[in-house]
């Protein structure tokens, strides 16, 4: 169990609390890796990269019903992974994406790997851009790297890894490349030897920019710890019972982010 | 904690005011967030002069005269591929199983001074269901499951789903029904798994629900040696093959129409109050990994039908040994039941045995016709067919298993609704068992097993009077 | 052997009492429950939408008005008022009846409760839109107040239901008539339609036919006693005053812009490329939010690449992907067409 002062550098950040409400045992684990992704990004076979399973996996949207777990190790720390579900979104209200939120919210999973389709990479961004919304640890899978080489698309991946404050690794995951290569970043972000700036979102909102700059100011100063308040602000003005039931209970404000310790 | 409440209540207070765009608001602004870092971050080469081999295939396979013939070839193809290349190694399998090992089994239980009863129960019973299901099950599900799994890899069944949704919206269906429906005719259990990529959760439970009138592998056996007996049997000889065939393809069809008029009745009746929400990705065309798809497919395939025959089919092979040996006043419960059924079967135009092979081979189509010839022999007390009571068995020829069914007092018409019960009847226990742990519904899984099992009652009822009717 | 005749007659006569028994909706049976459910609770709650649709519309209820609301008989109706009288839900003084603060709440709660069955219906079903009403009628019955606050939860709080009526919180609070109808706009100004009243359920049902809906914008090109031409979504639409007064419209304030025209995604031919300008509100719930999750917000180019065998579904390249819609969807989608040299 974490607290909020415990001042240790490369602890893991996971709510253990949380994660066993969430179903998930971490008794034999250091830390915890969630996968997230759109479908169809190859997202169950970079999960099979890294645990080594030969499960098959389609290309079909939709395939990971539920939540898939499994497990690896990277230098002494054992790591346990959750394949969530692929989702285009965590906003709507399907059950999908309520798993995949509040697994990366509530659970406060010490890497959220997100998969994206290089080829795609504009679409996939949507995903994207909300995870690091509600988290500080991701690490950028750009699977199917292979396929945008076929299409001529290349992507400048320390570019995009600059722009999003996150490690962002290029991998052809049917073909194993990139895989060392993204366990030692999930490695250091989860150790806290690479610390995450995620971006967040910057355009404005039409219409809306005073009621968020007003609650904002209001939810900075109830909880001085939260690390992202302008999407809090948001879940409440979208009327979103999970978050205004966890505002109202107090839970949110004791989910603490990585960088608040070191600071 | 009232400072909270404040915040809540300000933001409700907000929320008026906002109206309920926010939503679309918030998409829109990441996505322009999303435009401007892909922008700077995506270069593309070569542009536009490039062949677009994408574009170029899509337009061949969704194409307005290309599209249904490559779907129709593709689909014969797989067929093809599955009939011809099972055939072997199911008789192999089925050598190796039934008339090797189980004699060995057999003579192992009598060195060992076995009771008879328990060898009966656990070599003649169990084994011999098990064995059955898996030299009929495994050789066409190992290679029509991997032949769907490369399509699928390649990124073609989305386009298959494209080119159909036209007739499925029509019933109130997706697309991607069409595929599960064609999974179906392999497995129906897996055609019910398949039902996930459907992320509506109407359209998906109709898909679940209408999979079983998909014929699968353990009834297309069925179906071939009842039409080459009564319907080949029915015409010249020179006719005999092409009849039964027809025969064969029209319960088939008659099966698609069937789940689509059920589909068609289910969206608009109690179906109507589910969420519904149709969206169909065509994602890109991708090079098939051929070894390792057909590798991880096969053992994922052996090992749902290993599964199926030890946790299904072992314990119903154990139920048909017992009905056919527990004996009250020296007459098996097999034999009370089928005299007592008898009568009612006939109004149904079956008889009392096919009634009791389907309901004591739940579990598993493919062993119907083993224990309706077992139970056949035992109530007619045909003498030297079989190896004994509760033991089932086929025989090398059609012909022989002909002269035993007529022997057995079956018809034309016994023929003809026994291939439609075993199109329109409950689904196998392990589609029931899938269908309840994909829905986690008890309403559907009743739904899905008691409607077809009706209409299969219905049918064969008018089919049983009409023809004594006019025949 | 069984003679085929009788079996058949036996079955048919079987077959004819299932159907007069189970028959959607004139089926003994249904038919059966709904007088059993004519109880109490429903009576009293009917009752009191009813005084509490009057108090909104500032109009006087008397006994003859909620006797004919409830389809009941006079004494009838009589004995349900002294049941609320008793319960302290209403106070009658001579022929006008009036709602308590208690009868108020609970009206408002009822109304609540329909309200956002409307709204799930709308957003999360298939059920046509004609039938939303009927349906929330039975069901707002039979809805504890746990049940709705998981419903609103569900929902994401909406604050609307699909006619545009505002939905009371869970605290009983109700936001107060915005707008005025239809025939008291004027001619050559622009509107915005923010709700269609759900009853007489005839009338919505020809205003819903027209492609009328909640958020739609309007321009008024005639209005006299005799009808009322106005341009809809583009589409010119003509109604009687009476029917107009069941449209209740907010006109568009100076800062407000009025919307561009637009064609709708569906007619962009293959190949051809367009600018997203919105989605039609018609577009509710899930299905708007895959849209939006597709990348269709306002100001993505898309182009159509395939056409299905009878042009429904096509697939349009957004942002990158190939997606499949529907026509009933690319009809919902608006669009300018970019054109190209």
């Amino acid at each position: 169990m974490v607290t909020p002062d415990s001042n240790c550098f490369n602890c893991p950040a996971h709510n253990s609390a949380n994660l066993v409400k969430l179903g998930i045992d971490m008794s034999n684990f250091d830390y915890v890796v969630a996968l997230a992704g759109n479908p169809n990004t190859g997202k169950s076979t970079v999960f099979n990269a890294l645990t080594g399973l030969k499960q098959h996996t389609g290309n079909w949207p939709g395939k990971t019903v539920g939540r898939a777990e499994g497990a690896f190790q990277f230098g002494d720390k054992r790591y346990k992974i959750v394949d969530l579900p692929g989702t285009y979104s965590l906003l709507s209200t399907s059950t999908d994406e309520e798993i995949a939120r509040d697994f990366i919210l509530f659970g406060q999973p010490d890497v959220t790997i997100i998969v994206v389709d290089a080829s795609r990479l504009e679409r996939n961004l949507n995903l994207a851009l909300q995870v690091l919304e509600i988290t500080d640890r991701a690490v950028l899978c750009l699977n199917l790297i292979d396929e945008a080489k076929r299409h001529h698309i290349q992507v400048d991946d320390r570019l995009l890894s600059k722009n999003l404050g996150i490690p962002v690794i290029p991998t052809a995951a049917r073909q194993n490349v990139g895989i060392q290569d993204l366990l030692k970043n999930i490695h250091a972000v989860a150790t806290g030897e690479y610390i995450c700036k995620p971006y967040r979102m910057r355009s404005e909102i039409k219409n809306v920019s005073h009621a968020v700059e007003d609650l904002n100011k209001e939810l900075e100063a109830k909880f001085p710890n939260l690390a992202n308040t302008r999407w809090i602000a948001l879940r409440l003005l979208e009327g979103d019972q999970r978050v205004i039931d966890a505002v109202r209970s107090g839970e949110i404000g004791n989910l603490t982010p990585v960088e608040t310790e070191n600071s | 904690m009232n400072d909270v409440e404040e915040i809540i209540q300000k933001a409700n207070k907000y929320r008026w005011e906002i109206g309920e765009n926010l939503h679309d608001a918030i998409l829109e602004s990441i996505y322009t967030d999303a435009a401007r870092i892909a922008d700077k971050t995506v270069t593309r080469q070569g542009g536009k002069q490039k062949f677009d081999w994408d574009r170029w295939i899509d337009k061949l396979v969704t194409g307005r005269w290309t599209g249904f013939p490559i779907m129709f070839l593709l689909l014969v193809i797989v067929f093809w591929l599955t009939i011809s290349g099972a055939n072997v190694p199911s008789a192999m399998i089925a050598s190796l199983l039934v008339d090797t090992i189980h004699p060995l089994l057999k003579d192992g239980a009598n060195f060992l001074h076995f009771p008879w009863w328990l060898s009966g129960v656990l070599i003649d019973g169990a084994y011999l269901a098990l064995a059955w299901v898996i030299s009929v099950m495994l050789p066409p599900m190992a290679i029509f499951f991997p032949l769907f799994t490369l399509l699928e890899d390649f990124g073609y069944l989305p386009r298959v789903a494209f080119n159909m949704d036209n007739l499925y919206r029509r019933v109130g269906a997706h697309g991607k029904q069409a595929l599960t429906m064609s999974m179906g005719f392999g497995c129906n259990a897996a055609g019910v798994i398949a039902a996930r990529i459907i992320d509506s959760p109407r359209e998906r439970i109709i898909a679940i629900i209408t999979n079983n009138f998909s014929l699968c592998n353990g009834r297309w056996p069925t179906q071939i040696l009842i039409a080459t007996i009564f319907i080949g049997g029915a015409v010249p000889s020179f006719l005999a093959g092409v009849t039964s065939a027809a025969a064969v393809m029209i319960v088939a069809v008659l099966g698609v129409l069937f789940s689509l008029i059920v589909s068609w009745a289910l969206s608009r009746s109690v179906l109507k109050g589910e969420a519904s929400a149709f969206s169909l990705e065509l994602p890109p065309y991708r090079p098939p990994r051929f070894l390792q798809t057909l590798y991880t497919s096969l053992i994922d395939r052996t090992i749902m039908v290993l599964w199926r025959a030890v946790v299904f089919a072992a314990p119903a092979g154990v139920a048909i040994w017992l009905v056919a040996n527990v004996t009250i006043n020296n007459v098996s419960i097999a034999e009370y039941f089928i005299n007592w059924t008898d009568p009612y079967a006939m109004i149904l135009g079956l008889n009392g045995v096919i009634i009791l092979a389907y309901i004591i081979a739940i579990p598993a189509n493919e062993i119907v016709i083993p224990t309706v010839l077992m139970l056949t022999v035992l109530t007619t007390k045909a003498t030297g067919l079989g190896a004994g009571a509760g033991v089932m068995f086929e025989m090398e020829s059609v012909n022989d298993t002909a002269a035993l069914l007529h022997a057995g007092g079956w018809s034309v018409l016994t023929g003809i609704n026994l291939m439609l019960f075993s199109l329109l009847h409950n689904p196998c226990s392990t589609t029931i068992y899938t269908i309840y742990k994909e829905t986690k519904s008890m309403k559907w899984t009743l739904i899905s097993t008691f409607l077809p099992i009706v209409m299969g009652i219905v049918l064969c009822f008018f089919v049983a009077q009409f023809w004594q009717l006019f025949a | 052997m069984v003679d085929p005749i009788y079996a058949l007659s036996i079955f048919s006569a079987l077959l004819i009492i299932l159907l007069v028994l189970f028959f959607p909706e004139k089926g003994i049976i249904t038919r059966w429950k709904k007088i059993k459910s004519q109880t109490g609770r429903v009576l009293i709650e009917d009752a009191l939408k009813h005084l509490y649709d009057c108090e909104f519309k500032n109009l006087d209820c008397s006994l003859n008005s909620l006797t004919g609301n409830l389809t009941l008989k006079a004494d009838q109706t009589a004995s349900v008022i002294s049941n609320l009288e008793s319960m302290g839900l209403v106070t009658s003084t001579g022929n006008k009846i009036s709602l308590t603060s208690e009868g108020r709440s609970y009206a408002i709660r009822v109304v609540r409760i329909h309200r956002l069955w409307e709204r799930y219906l709308a957003d999360n079903t298939s059920v046509s839109e004609t039938e939303w009403h009927a349906i929330a009628e039975e069901r707002e019955h039979e809805t504890t107040d746990e049940d709705a606050n998981r419903l609103a939860a569900r929902l994401g709080n909406p604050l609307v239901d699909p006619h545009g009526d505002p939905i009371p919180n869970a605290d009983g609070v109700i936001l107060a008539k915005q707008g005025i109808t239809l025939n008291n706009l004027e001619e050559g100004k622009y509107a915005r339609i923010i709700h269609i009243e759900d009853e007489p359920k005839e009338v919505y049902a020809q205003l819903t036919a027209q492609g009328l809906y909640p958020g739609m914008q309007i321009y008024v090109l005639q209005s006299s006693k005799e009808k009322i031409r106005f341009e809809a979504d583009g589409e010119e639409c003509v109604l009687a005053p009476v029917l107009a007064s069941n449209l209740t419209v907010l006109p568009f304030t100076e800062k407000e812009s009025v919307q561009e025209s637009f064609e709708n995604l569906s007619s962009l031919e293959t190949d051809e490329a367009a600018t997203i300008i919105g989605i039609s509100n018609a577009m509710r719930g899930q299905q708007r939010r895959r849209m939006l999750d597709f990348g269709i917000v306002p100001g993505t180019v898309v182009h159509t690449r395939l056409r299905s065998l009878k042009g429904d579904p096509a697939a349009y390249e957004v942002r990158g992907a190939l997606i499949a819609l529907r026509k009933n969807q690319s009809d919902l989608i608006h669009i300018k067409k970019i054109k190209e040299n």
